[in-house]
């Protein structure tokens, strides 16, 4: 049959652990990159783009990286006509829909990074999802 | 009589162009969302905070040039290097003016000086331009100052915490050369809004503003 022919299978073969990939990851990022910061300053922001693949809710609930001393889930808040921090002890993202970590809004706030990063550099920070999803992303530094 | 025609001409040309630009510059400045023009701008009365060189920064170190001011700490991962880049654009593109940026400075003032000493400051403003000024006071000064303009803050620092939260407004201020409250800009800033609106506006202040 057409179908059994050589390229076609080597294609199906090639595509399914793909496939299988994305459905297990559930989530996915990109364009996530941290803010370079002045010299001595110990205290960066991680900003992203987050998409849920899945038809269910997934929760982040925390966030990790070997680069840095803590990383926080935060969101710039609006307070009495300041705004502040407040910390996010966890964020939902609706079934397929995408949630955007930008300047003002949610951001990874990242303490005490273990060496000084410049522009250009990469830092991998895992997401954690509520029922043991980890999503591991790497952040690249810039201006 | 054909040397009169083309100098009518020539001068509805000019009127026109007069006009046009008029308009323009009125159109631009016509309350909008990114900056609040006062009409009557109030003089600024007197504080006195300590620049990143440990050098006095009181009133009169806001006369004879427009000062841009923010108010932040340094501890702030996301709007204030925000803030701060987008103004460092807004000074290149003024820079770039025919006017230049002689007559500018833009004012880091720092709510947070319990953490934010004047070498702390200095290393951080001059990252995001060499030009920019670090400043800071007590808490009875920089109230002083933030009162006049509007510019709500509260540090809530707890014994023992290393990062404890601080609030601020997120607004840049801009003062006349006459040190007196001309305008506010709003967020979300973004460095031609803010340089375009300027040029226009010192251009239509011109020499009454110093």
């Amino acid at each position: 049959m057409r179908w059994r022919h050589p390229v076609f299978v080597g294609l199906i073969l090639a595509l399914t652990p793909i496939a299988a990939a994305t459905e297990e990851a559930g989530v996915s990022a990109r364009d996530a990159w941290l803010r370079e910061t002045p010299p001595g300053v110990a205290v960066m922001a991680g900003y992203m783009l987050l998409q849920n693949n899945t038809s269910r809710p997934q929760v982040l609930v925390a966030a990790r990286s070997s680069g840095f001393e803590t990383v926080v889930i935060h969101r710039t808040i609006v307070k009495g006509g300041m705004i502040g921090m407040g910390h996010a002890p966890q964020i939902e993202l609706l079934p397929n829909a995408r949630l955007l970590f930008a300047p003002g809004g949610h951001h990874l706030m990242l303490l005490n990074p273990k060496r000084a990063l410049r522009a250009g550099d990469r830092v991998d920070i895992h997401l954690e999802f509520r029922g043991g999803l980890v999503l591991p992303v790497a952040f690249e530094v810039r201006k | 009589m054909m040397t009169t025609v083309v100098l009518a001409a020539m001068l509805v040309v000019v009127w026109l162009a007069a006009t046009y630009r008029e308009n323009g510059s009125r159109a631009i400045l016509l309350p909008d969302q990114v900056m609040t023009l006062f009409p009557d701008p109030k003089p600024l009365t007197a504080f006195a905070f300590t620049d990143h060189e440990n050098r006095a920064f009181d009133l009169s170190r806001l006369k004879g040039k427009w000062s841009f001011l923010f108010f932040g700490y340094t501890h702030c991962p996301d709007i204030c290097p925000t803030t701060l880049a987008t103004l460092a654009r807004a000074h290149e593109n003024i820079v770039k003016s025919t006017v230049g940026a002689k007559d500018v400075q833009f004012v880091f003032i720092s709510v947070d000086p319990n953490r934010d000493t004047a070498g702390k400051l200095g290393q951080y403003v001059s990252y995001f331009d060499a030009t920019f000024l670090g400043v800071t006071g007590d808490n009875a000064q920089l109230g002083k100052l933030a009162g006049q303009l509007g510019a709500a803050y509260e540090v809530a620092i707890t014994p023992g915490m290393e990062n404890y939260p601080v609030y601020h407004t997120a607004a840049v201020f801009l003062v006349d050369p006459r040190a007196r409250y001309h305008a506010v800009f709003a967020p979300p800033l973004d460095a031609e809004g803010i340089s375009r609106r300027f040029n226009v506006l010192r251009e239509l202040e011109g020499p009454k503003a110093t």
